[in-house]
């Protein structure tokens, strides 16, 4: 496909987009769905502007970013520094892997209970809540990438005498990097879930809180407009992801 | 599963039962494993696990029929038009990344508490797996197989039937594998949050009337439940494709 | 120079009754053999004769049942920094996320060489294996016969006394396997190592040694040895025209032939 036809079926698709939201306004202004449940994209739109001009929802947005990048970086380094650790020991995989992989089903949301009696119902009960919770993925996929590694490169690594610090270091954690990276994917929705659910438990502010408050008060407007935050955070933090991703993992595009 | 892989737990509960024992904890967080045991217990003798149980997986089958149909049906038209795929290619980006959890308070505000909200979340959530991996299966069916079906002269519905699924059931039955764990995840998350009943309020419950034992116990039990699901749903898939079903997916 | 004629006493590494046997089968059995300082020996004979594991004794990767290999006057144990190993499967003895430079830079590093020399030093060893324009590019990037020289490009860091290669050119096209052929041989030469070089191709192992070592397979022993005495440099016309090239031929085609059947 050429430059100009891919851009054409991009302006098409913009369009198809463009056209899905006609016909939302279309329906709210017809009534055909009660504008109790569904406020028109017009008015979203001056919920949206109006909430970040004179209302709560830049700070909350802010909030709710905040706690599930803290939690998130936080499951992050410790998931692949724990990973790194377990990984690079055969015993200590053996010993604590089949552990690990029970707890991988289960859901990250249901360790909020036990965060909340550890912790109490505070700020930062949510940051460890959502740490806890998105730690999982990036645990499990560092100590897969660490046990991973092609055995060509481990007999490389020890006719060059690579130290073991050496050998994690140049060899294992980057071997790791696309499992951790595919995680870490992962892990940023799951803080966003878990940042969100533990704003609904906690009302400690935030998206979750305002999405709550909005729907008990039947400010639909309102409500679309943090859902439609909520998926601009989703859909901007799993781009960044993309671009760091096409970026680090250069080496595994011919 | 190698015997070493049993000394972590097996240590851990006996550290707490011992730990509990000699310091007699009683804690509003902690329970000795003896007492969570008591508590499972008490929970399946008076059938209140059952009704959890029945309660969240009820919604979590519904909501994974509901959604995973709607998502298979428009994974096969996608994947047998290239033409549709472009022009949605947008407006299904803009959608995906909006997290499940973030459609509870739209639910909540039309159905109120019930099922109804908590199936409409879950099928919400398991649309999704559907339509991407799916699309990829069908899309990635072997151009021949198609060529086939057009000399045959099936129609759209033969081609659908007799080709399309068929072909691209090992991979789909792989979406339908992670929808079926994502249900889980998201009926007990919005019972959690919000919807009072099934295992994840009961688990909210048990915290909030300081009842550790129950709690440790409930949470013990969705783990349980979540690793005997998806050992079941692997074991389905190796048995009806074999090695060519359990590729990896990127999730 | 005739380099076969330096004497016995001048051995860089020998072999001394080693056996070794992997997961209970026999691989090697009371091998004796030594490799003098600056040959270079070819090992042939037929599948599963251990010949790749003759090469991975020396190099410190596996360690005899029985016996002892020596290498410079010690008993190998650990890897030495000074014995290169080039894999056959140069695509997964590379690191994939590094560029040629980087995967060079592996030895470099390892060696403790201070950073701002490893740079020059890079340039000048991509520069030897003809790979100066593609210092940026990552092994995925590269052909297969790009692959193996940078292999040896990375050994050639380590300063090696001795090259072991491990049948390096098997997975290669016929042209360029002649033209990494030439290129070890000088390498070989103007960097005075020796080389203890595994093939299965006969005319390869004439071609390039001093030497040539047949083994018998189940278990592994030595044949017999037979001594090249083809004129240097070598030359891929020529060499394979000279009657004694033709002789030995025959006679390593006959000795296989005898050991398979």
């Amino acid at each position: 496909m050429s430059r100009l036809q891919r851009a054409g079926w991009a302006a098409a698709s913009i369009a198809v987009g463009i056209a899905m939201i006609g016909i939302w306004q279309f329906i709210a202004w017809h009534k055909l769905v009660s504008p109790v449940f569904l406020p028109g994209p017009d008015q979203t739109w001056a919920a949206l502007v109006d909430g970040f001009e004179n209302g709560m929802l830049g700070e909350q947005t802010l909030e709710t970013v905040e706690r599930m990048i803290y939690g998130w970086v936080l499951a992050s380094l410790l998931g692949t520094g724990l990973g790194a650790l377990i990984g690079s020991s055969r015993r200590a995989r053996e010993l604590i892997a089949p552990t690990l992989e029970f707890i991988r089903p289960l859901p990250s949301s249901a360790m909020i209970p036990v965060g909340i009696a550890f912790f109490g119902l505070t700020k930062s009960m949510v940051v460890g809540v959502v740490a806890f919770g998105s730690i999982w993925p990036m645990l499990l996929a560092t100590i897969h990438g660490f046990s991973a590694v092609e055995p060509r490169l481990i007999e490389v690594g020890r006719v060059l005498k690579l130290s073991r610090l050496q050998m994690a270091f140049k060899i294992a954690f980057p071997n790791a990097m696309p499992d951790i990276f595919a995680a870490m994917r992962l892990g940023l929705i799951t803080a966003l879930i878990l940042s969100v659910v533990g704003e609904i438990l906690a009302f400690q502010g935030g998206l979750g809180s305002h999405i709550l408050e909005a729907s008990r008060a039947y400010r639909s407007p309102d409500l679309f407009a943090g859902v439609i935050v909520l998926g601009m955070i989703g859909l901007t933090s799993n781009l960044v992801l993309s671009f760091l991703e096409a970026r680090f993992l250069r080496w595994r595009r011919p | 599963m190698k015997w070493q892989g049993f000394i972590l737990p097996a240590g851990l509960v006996l550290t707490a039962e011992a730990c509990a024992r000699i310091f007699g904890i009683s804690s509003d967080s902690l329970a000795a494993p003896s007492q969570i045991l008591k508590a499972a217990w008490m929970l399946l003798a008076d059938g209140s696990l059952f009704v959890m149980t029945g309660q969240t997986l009820l919604s979590a089958v519904a909501g994974l029929l509901l959604g995973g149909c709607a998502g298979l049906v428009l994974a096969v038209v996608l994947g047998l038009s290239p033409t549709l795929t472009r022009l949605l290619r947008y407006p299904i980006e803009a959608l995906r990344p909006i997290p499940s959890i973030a459609v509870l308070p739209i639910f909540l505000m039309v159905y109120g508490f019930g099922y109804r909200m908590e199936i409409a979340i879950i099928a919400f959530a398991c649309f999704w797996p559907n339509l991407i991996i799916g699309q990829a299966a069908v899309s990635g069916i072997e151009p021949r197989l198609l060529e086939v079906s057009r000399v045959l002269g099936l129609g759209f519905v033969g081609r659908v039937t007799k080709i399309v699924l068929p072909a691209a059931l090992p991979r789909l039955f792989l979406a339908f594998r992670l929808a079926a764990a994502i249900s889980l995840i998201v009926s007990v998350t919005v019972e959690i949050a919000m919807n009072p009943q099934g295992l994840g309020y009961e688990l909210m419950a048990a915290q909030n009337s300081l009842r550790p034992e129950v709690m440790f116990a409930i949470l013990l039990y969705i783990g349980l439940l979540g690793w005997g699901l998806n050992a079941l749903l692997l074991f389905a898939q190796q048995r009806l494709f074999g090695a060519a079903g359990t590729a990896q997916v990127p999730r | 120079m005739d380099r076969s004629t330096s004497n016995a006493d001048d051995a860089l590494i020998a072999f001394r009754n080693v056996s070794l046997s992997l997961g209970g089968r026999p691989i090697l059995e009371n091998i004796n053999l030594k490799v003098r300082r600056r040959e270079f020996i070819c090992v042939v004979g037929p599948s599963g004769c251990g010949k790749t594991t003759l090469l991975r004794l020396i190099a410190g990767l596996v360690h005899p049942d029985a016996g002892e290999v020596i290498y410079d006057g010690q008993v190998v144990g650990e890897p030495a920094s000074d014995v290169a190993l080039i894999f056959q499967d140069y695509s997964k003895a590379l690191l994939p996320w590094r560029t040629a430079s980087g995967n060079v830079s592996l030895a470099l590093e390892a060696s403790g060489t201070p950073k701002p020399e490893r740079a020059q030093r890079i340039r000048a060893l991509l520069d030897k294996v003809g790979l100066a324009h593609h210092a940026d590019k990552y092994p995925a990037q590269l052909s297969g016969g790009m692959q193996q020289r940078l292999q040896i490009a990375r050994c050639l860091a380590q300063g090696p006394s001795v090259l072991l290669m491990d049948e390096p050119f098997g997975a290669l096209d016929a042209m360029t396997r002649q033209v990494l052929q030439d290129e070890v041989l000088r390498i070989a030469e103007s960097g005075h190592t020796s080389v203890f070089f595994v093939t299965h191709d006969l005319e390869e192992a004439i071609y390039l040694g001093d030497r040539v070592v047949a083994l018998r397979p189940n278990p592994g022993r030595v044949a017999e040895i037979f001594d090249v005495r083809l004129p240097r440099p070598r030359d891929q016309l020529s060499t394979r025209e000279d009657p004694e090239f033709m002789r030995l031929r025959r006679v390593l085609f006959d000795f296989i032939q005898e050991t398979e059947s």
